[in-house]
Parts: C-alpha cells; sequence; structure tokens
C-alpha cells in the first residue's frame, strides 16, 4: 500500500497507534517474541521496546524503505511459471526473529554433530558399509534409494568431506524445542537472503543495531571460501582456482549464485564456460584455457557430467566425473550426498549419530513413520487427515499432503500412492511451528516461522551465528517456501551476556 | 577474464552506448523539423535506414517512428530494447561490474518500465531524450570511477568506442539520405541547417566552432566528425580508443600480443590517415561511411572469434585455436 497515497487523518490515526498494542498470540505455537503472559522474552525485550516506540505509519513508511532497496539493488528470484522470466522480490519482514545465546550454543552443538556424522554415512556407505551390515540403517532403503550414485563407490573426495555446505530446516514445537524437520545436503540455497536481509535491516534500523548485540554474518562468503581452499585437490598448485558453477541466468537461485561468486572473490561461471582435457577441468578465458581445481557448484547431481548422468543436460561439463575420480577437481558438494538428505533416511538419523560418534543427538528428529515399513504404513493410512505425508524425493513443498486441511479427494489419491509405492513416502504429526509478530494489513499478527542455519565444512566445521528464518504471510498457513509465497525475516543470534 | 563474460561486457557497454546514440538521433531529428518544411517522406525515413530498418511497414510518420525507435520491444534497435539488452547483460555479470553500476542500471530499468518515462515522453520530448543519453553518461562514469580498471573494463571501453565509432557514421550517413530537393541548394541555409543539426546530434556543436570558426560549407562537419583527432565522438578518436583497449587486453597475456582484431583495426585506421574528406567525397560520401560501417562490423567479428569464441570438442580432442590446445597440454 502507498502510504503517502493514504488521506492525512488516517496517518495521523495510524501513528498513534503501537504497533504492538493489538498482537494476540496465536492459541498455541511458541511466540518468538512475546511470552504466554504477554511479556516479551528476556533476549527480546530490548528489542520489544524499541519496536513499541514506532506508530504503525513509520513502521509501515520503513517497510516500504525496505522494499524500495531490494527492489532498487534487484535482488529478486525469478518465477519458473511465468515465460518473461518476472523477477520478484522475496517478501521480507521487518521484525526480526532473535535466538538467545544459551539456545544456540546447544543447537550450534547439535548441528556441528549431526553434519559429522551424516559426512560419515555418506563416506561409510560408499565404502565398507558398515551400518548397513551392523543393521542400523536397512540396507534396501539406501541401495534402492535413488539418490545412492553408485560411481560414487570407493571413491574418497579430498579431505574426505562431503558435505561442505548443508542448510538444516530447524523447526520450533510449542515447548520452544528446535526440532530438525530436514537435512539439505545437496545444493541448499537461501544464504545470500540471510546476508542481504541483514544488510537491509541495518540501513532501515540503524539506531536498533546500534544497542542490540546481535552476532555477525557477514563473515560467510570468507567462510565458505577459506573451508573450500582447505580441501583443495593435491595436484592445485600454491593458489588453486576456485570458480562457482551455476545453472545459468534463468534458474531462480541465480542471484545468490552472483551474490555469493562476488562476495567470495571468485568467477561465476556456467557448463559452457568450462571444459575437460585430459581428465582436468579448464575454464575458457579470453586468453587461453585455465586450470579449474575446485567447483562451488549449484548444479544437481544428476545434470552435472552428460557423459556420466543425463545425457541431455546441458547445463553440465562432459568429461567433469572423469577428472573428479582422478582427483584432479574438488566438487562442493560432492556428488552423491542426496543419500543423506534422503526423507527415507533421516528417520535414522540419531541412530547415525550413536552409531558413529557413541554420543545421543542433541537435537531431535520430528517423529516420523517410515511406510516402507507395514506398520508404520498402515497407521499412516488410518490416520492420513491428522499426518503430513511428504514424497521422500521431493522439495519446496512439492508432492505433500496436509492431512488436516486436505480435501478427502486428495486423500484419497494419496492413500492410492502410498500403497502403490510406499517406499516413496514417509509421514510426520502435524509440528506446530513456532509464531513471529509479523506484519499483516492487520498490523502486527503471528505468523509461522521456521530457520535454517547454514554450516560448511573443509577440513574443520564452522556454523554461520544466524540463518534464515522463513515465514508464512498467510494466517495459519504452515508452508514458508518462497516458491509457495512465504516471506523471510532477520534472524538474530544475541551475543553473550545480554 | 572468461570468454563469454568478457562478451556480455563487451555487449552491455555496446547497448548502452546505442541506447544515447539512437536518443540523439530522435532528438536531433525533432528539432531539425521545427525549423524546416521537408517532405514527409524525408522527416523520419532516414532514421530507420542508418538503423538498418529497410522494410517499415507503417507510414514513416513522426509519433509512429519516434514510437518504434524508442518503445517498441520488438524492434531490436529500440531504445527500451538496447536498456534491457543492457541491463540483461548486466544482471548475468553482476559479480564482474560494481554494485554501483549494478544499481544504477537496475534504476532506469525500473524507470522505463514506470509510468513516470512515459509521462516525460507525451510531456517534454525534448527532457526524456536527454534523460537517456545522462543514462549511458551516468553509468560511464560509475563505472569509470568505481570498476578496477582491468581486462573487464578494456571490454566495456572496446564495446563503447566500437559502438560509438559505428554511430557516428550512421549519423554521418544520415545526411546522405536527408536528400537535398535540388543541387543548387548546397550551401544554402537548409543543407547548412542539417549539417548543424547532425554536429548537435554528436555535441559537437561547440568543438567544432572553437576549432572551426565558421561553418560555410557541410563537409567541414563531415571532416570534424570523421578525422578530428581530439574530439570524442569522431570515428578516428574512437578508433583509438578502441586500438588502445584491445592493445591492453591482447598484451595482459604474452601469447596474445597481435592478433587479427588488431590487424583489421590497424588497416581501417591507416586507411582514415591516408585519406582526406575531399578523397571521401570524391569516392561518395555514402559509400565510404558505408565501408567504415562495414570494416567495423567486421571488426566485431574478429573480437567475437579472438576473444569470446572459444570452442573446444567434448572429448578434448580438437579446438578452435591451436595455440589454446597447446596451452591445454603445457597445463597438465
Amino acid at each position: 500500500m502507498n502510504v503517502a497515497a493514504l488521506p492525512p487523518s488516517r496517518l495521523t490515526e495510524d501513528s498513534q497507534i503501537n504497533i504492538f498494542q493489538d498482537y494476540n498470540l496465536h492459541e498455541s505455537s511458541w511466540d518468538e517474541l512475546i511470552h504466554r503472559n504477554y511479556e516479551p522474552h528476556p533476549h527480546c525485550k530490548g528489542l520489544v521496546d524499541w519496536l513499541s516506540q514506532l506508530s504503525t505509519g513509520e513502521f509501515k513508511q520503513r517497510r516500504q524503505n525496505a522494499d524500495w532497496t531490494f527492489i532498487n539493488q534487484g535482488i529478486t528470484f525469478s518465477v519458473y511459471s511465468d515465460f518473461r522470466g518476472t523477477e520478484k522480490i522475496f517478501p521480507f519482514d521487518l521484525v526480526p526473529r532473535p535466538i538467545e545465546p544459551g539456545l544456540w550454543k546447544k543447537t550450534e552443538a547439535g548441528l556441528l554433530q549431526r553434519i559429522k556424522a551424516l559426512n560419515m554415512f555418506i563416506h561409510d556407505i560408499y565404502h565398507e558399509q558398515q551400518i548397513l551390515k551392523d543393521k542400523v540403517v536397512p540396507e534396501d532403503l539406501v541401495l534402492q534409494s535413488k539418490c545412492f550414485r553408485k560411481e560414487m563407490v570407493g571413491f574418497t573426495p579430498p579431505g574426505k568431506q562431503y558435505i561442505h555446505v548443508v542448510g538444516t530446516d530447524l523447526v520450533r514445537d510449542v515447548n520452544g524445542e528446535f526440532l530438525v524437520l530436514e537435512d539439505n545436503c545437496r545444493t541448499p540455497s537461501g544464504v545470500s537472503y540471510v546476508l542481504e536481509n541483514r544488510v537491509v535491516m541495518k540501513k532501515v534500523f540503524p539506531k536498533l543495531f546500534q544497542q542490540s548485540k546481535v552476532r555477525r554474518v557477514e563473515d560467510y562468503p570468507q567462510k565458505l571460501r577459506d573451508a573450500l581452499l582447505s580441501v583443495a585437490p593435491t595436484s592445485a598448485g600454491s593458489s588453486p582456482c576456485m570458480v562457482l558453477l551455476s545453472p545459468g541466468p534463468y534458474n531462480s537461485a541465480y542471484f545468490e549464485h552472483s551474490f555469493l561468486a562476488r562476495n567470495m572473490g571468485i568467477e561465476l561461471v556456467l557448463g559452457q564456460d568450462l571444459f575437460v582435457y585430459n581428465d582436468r577441468v579448464f575454464l575458457k578465458t579470453t586468453h587461453g584455457p585455465k586450470r579449474v581445481d575446485i567447483i562451488y557448484r549449484r548444479v544437481d547431481d544428476d545434470f552435472l557430467d552428460p557423459k556420466t548422468f543425463r545425457a541431455d543436460s546441458m547445463l553440465g561439463v562432459p568429461g567433469l566425473m572423469n577428472a573428479y575420480w582422478k582427483g584432479n577437481v574438488t566438487l562442493a558438494n560432492a556428488v552423491g550426498t542426496g543419500i543423506a538428505d534422503d526423507k527415507a533416511i533421516y528417520p535414522f538419523v540419531e541412530d547415525m549419530v550413536r552409531y558413529y560418534l557413541a554420543e545421543e543427538a542433541i537435537l531431535k528428529n520430528v517423529p516420523t513413520y517410515i511406510c516402507a515399513r507395514p506398520d508404520d504404513l498402515s497407521y499412516v493410512l488410518d490416520h492420513l487427515k491428522e499426518l503430513v505425508v511428504k514424497a521422500v524425493n521431493e522439495s519446496g513443498g512439492y508432492g505433500m499432503l496436509m492431512g488436516p486441511s486436505s480435501t478427502e479427494k486428495q486423500r484419497e489419491e494419496f492413500r492410492e500412492k502410498l500403497k502403490a509405492n510406499p517406499r516413496n513416502y514417509i509421514a510426520q504429526p502435524v509440528v506446530s511451528l513456532s509464531t513471529c509478530p509479523t506484519w499483516t494489513e492487520e498490523g502486527l499478527a503471528p505468523r509461522h516461522v521456521d530457520f535454517r542455519p547454514y554450516i560448511v565444512s573443509g577440513t574443520s566445521s564452522w556454523c554461520l551465528p544466524g540463518g534464515l528464518t522463513r515465514t508464512a504471510l498467510v494466517k495459519g498457513s504452515l508452508v514458508v517456501n518462497s516458491s509457495q509465497g512465504g516471506g523471510s525475516k532477520d534472524t538474530w543470534v544475541m551475543e553473550n551476556g545480554k | 577474464m572468461i570468454s563469454r563474460v568478457a562478451e556480455h561486457c563487451f555487449w552491455m557497454s555496446r547497448y548502452l552506448e546505442r541506447s544515447e546514440n539512437t536518443a540523439r538521433v530522435l532528438d536531433v531529428n525533432q528539432t531539425l523539423l521545427l525549423d524546416f518544411d521537408v517532405p514527409l517522406e524525408q522527416q523520419w525515413k532516414p532514421l530507420l535506414i542508418i538503423s538498418g530498418i529497410h522494410d517499415f511497414p507503417n507510414q514513416a510518420e513522426s509519433e509512429i517512428v519516434q514510437y518504434h525507435m524508442t518503445w517498441d520491444r520488438d524492434n531490436a534497435c529500440s531504445i527500451a530494447s538496447s536498456l534491457a539488452a543492457a541491463r540483461e547483460n548486466a544482471r548475468i555479470i553482476r559479480e564482474v561490474i560494481s554494485a554501483d553500476m549494478w544499481e544504477q542500471i537496475n534504476h532506469y530499468h525500473l524507470w522505463m518500465q514506470s509510468s513516470d518515462s512515459r509521462r516525460l515522453y507525451d510531456d517534454d520530448r525534448n527532457a526524456f531524450y536527454n534523460q537517456i543519453k545522462r543514462i549511458n553518461q551516468i553509468i560511464y562514469g560509475i563505472c569509470e570511477g568505481t570498476m578496477s580498471h582491468g581486462t573487464a573494463w578494456d571490454f566495456f571501453k572496446l564495446g563503447k568506442y566500437l559502438e560509438r565509432a559505428s554511430q557516428t557514421s550512421r549519423i554521418l550517413d544520415v545526411k546522405y539520405h536527408l536528400i537535398l530537393p535540388s543541387a543548387d541548394l548546397v550551401g544554402t541555409p537548409i543543407d547548412i541547417a542539417q549539417w548543424t543539426a547532425i554536429l548537435k546530434s554528436c555535441s559537437g556543436y561547440e568543438p567544432f566552432h572553437k576549432q572551426r570558426q565558421t561553418l560555410d560549407k557541410g563537409t567541414s562537419v563531415a571532416d570534424f566528425l570523421i578525422f578530428d583527432p581530439i574530439f570524442p565522438r569522431s570515428i578516428l578518436r574512437c578508433l583509438s580508443y578502441c586500438q588502445e583497449a584491445n592493445q591492453k587486453i591482447a598484451t595482459s597475456d604474452a601469447e596474445f600480443s597481435t592478433n587479427d582484431v588488431h590487424h583489421i583495426f590497424d588497416n581501417l585506421v591507416d586507411w582514415l590517415h591516408s585519406s582526406t574528406i575531399d578523397d571521401f567525397v570524391t569516392g561518395g560520401l555514402h559509400e565510404s561511411l558505408t565501408k567504415v560501417v562495414d570494416t567495423i562490423h567486421d571488426i566485431g567479428d574478429s573480437i567475437h572469434s579472438t576473444y569470446f569464441d572459444f570452442r573446444m570438442s567434448a572429448d578434448g580432442a580438437s579446438c578452435n585455436s591451436a595455440k589454446h590446445q597447446a596451452l591445454c597440454q603445457a597445463n597438465c
């Protein structure tokens, strides 16, 4: 809405209302800012007090400033369905989502523990497969998965590192406990929004930032760069050449690819810019070929090398896998990491932590029914209305049944699908995602949020103190994906001692 | 520098320069027609011809041609198409250009899509064309001041001046197509007014008068716009900027100290140096300018094959450049 176009009386009226005045908590969900007794959580007090001084009018004005910043900087994603390649801004909500230092410390430890176990799992299943032999994870679930890459069997990537970047989706239950919803071990996206959201917040609320002790997120690109350099192939010289491989400007995440390349100080390349000669990867430059040692690739496994994977791929580099197998190039993430974030494998991650690390998982999973198990399947078929059913190989909120809001017809369809191919599905009880005050047409209202922190790993791992908070913008909705109309918020990991 | 990125850089710059020159031509033609009674057929058709549009289906009437050359996205030469293409090239190489530059390009892209630009076009055509000229000038200024002057910058300059040389040739050629009713009119006020307009469309009015004082015959304008060694829009000056940029690109790697691009540039510049305006007029101004435009086109092709078009067969066995193949082997 155009604030300047409102009649003056309305503006005056607006300006008297404190934005928290009419805020009503969700009936059961945990709220990120406000306690059940309507007091702010201790670590949110400064923030809530500061925001409460803003009138509705002022808040709207700053919100508009933020939107314009995104539009002017062209911080956009493309929408696939729109053939003219329209770019849209990812809706940004100005109310940040703070995380208290104590909770963060635990979460960070849990994330690092989890990624360590997942990385060991991948190495194990492409080598000895001990975890399968010990029957901790069912063998057929792994070996029959579409994500299991037989091309990786027996191959060890540089530094034994597979998952250089992971974005783990967390949700917070009614008690405020973080649960893992899924691990994204392939080519997780969204981190550019974490960094850009922070820039915009600082621009729009400079004074608020001065008084709040928020941990920096700006180091991410350098940390990623350093991590990848630490696992350069042994054949690389003293200053390895690193590039970011993007599917191209029509990919919805192209903005992010270019953002990261720019901030990591590396070249953004497309498949057509690279070629393989004598099992070595080269870049086509204006002065001839240049050796490439590390590829931070944002192209899926299937499209990486038409000689090994999909022959019709125009995005990849013919012969890339040969260079990889010969140890002449580092691919980040490694090929075949999809086996670790397969939704059918997800229910076993806590077991993996116990198996490989002899520790209890710090972060718990959402309870999950594995439809490949006959008992679980029959329970799921009887309780479709209460459950969320997910296809194991889909992402972005596609191929999913939200039981409580589904129609009889949709449930019937899913019943057939489940019976026909149970291996393809898991089901979970509906987790009531936490809420965060979010600006809506009716003023501030609770909207469901999730959280995606990022961990980068080379020879060691580092967890970004922050992450992407995605928010549903529709009342009651639990779907936060940007492709389904969700927005995002700045996430504040608070410094200790505040 | 990645070949594909260099190509985007080169074209981004060409499109920006092209939008400015299109605005210049439209603006000057508009102004010229206010003063003189020119037959309808000659009023706007030359503009289409110099842009290579020979089969315009509609009546070449003022508003129709201006719309076609300003807004029509189906016309690849329109200002809107040029600016959109510049922005798309910029978007693809955002990690190469500076953030300031990207924001400005994006800002104007949004402005072109907004009702503000349409309003200015409807209310004050001259101000609109001036604004379009300023877009390229501002972006060039930002680029000069915020982007490292490495190879990307050299390609930016190469594209800019190559396009400008070609555009100045085309602007001069307008005069050829604006046929005077009869030969006796050479040197008359209408002839001089047309030359003045061409001079102004290249921002050359004041620099010309500072050097030559009088505009007694039209060909002195052509002389100035083709041969002047220091005027930034003269063909010769633009070509020497191009040579400089190409030299820097080539010598940033010892393997490339000379290449085909050099040779074609050298031949064209040598030919210009050894010619005078009288030679051009004797040989036919239009024919001489056509030779310039065609050679510039050849230079574009040569830049493409030398720097951008790097082909290596899938098995790495054959390459379109023996030099490239040798470099591969050296690196294995």
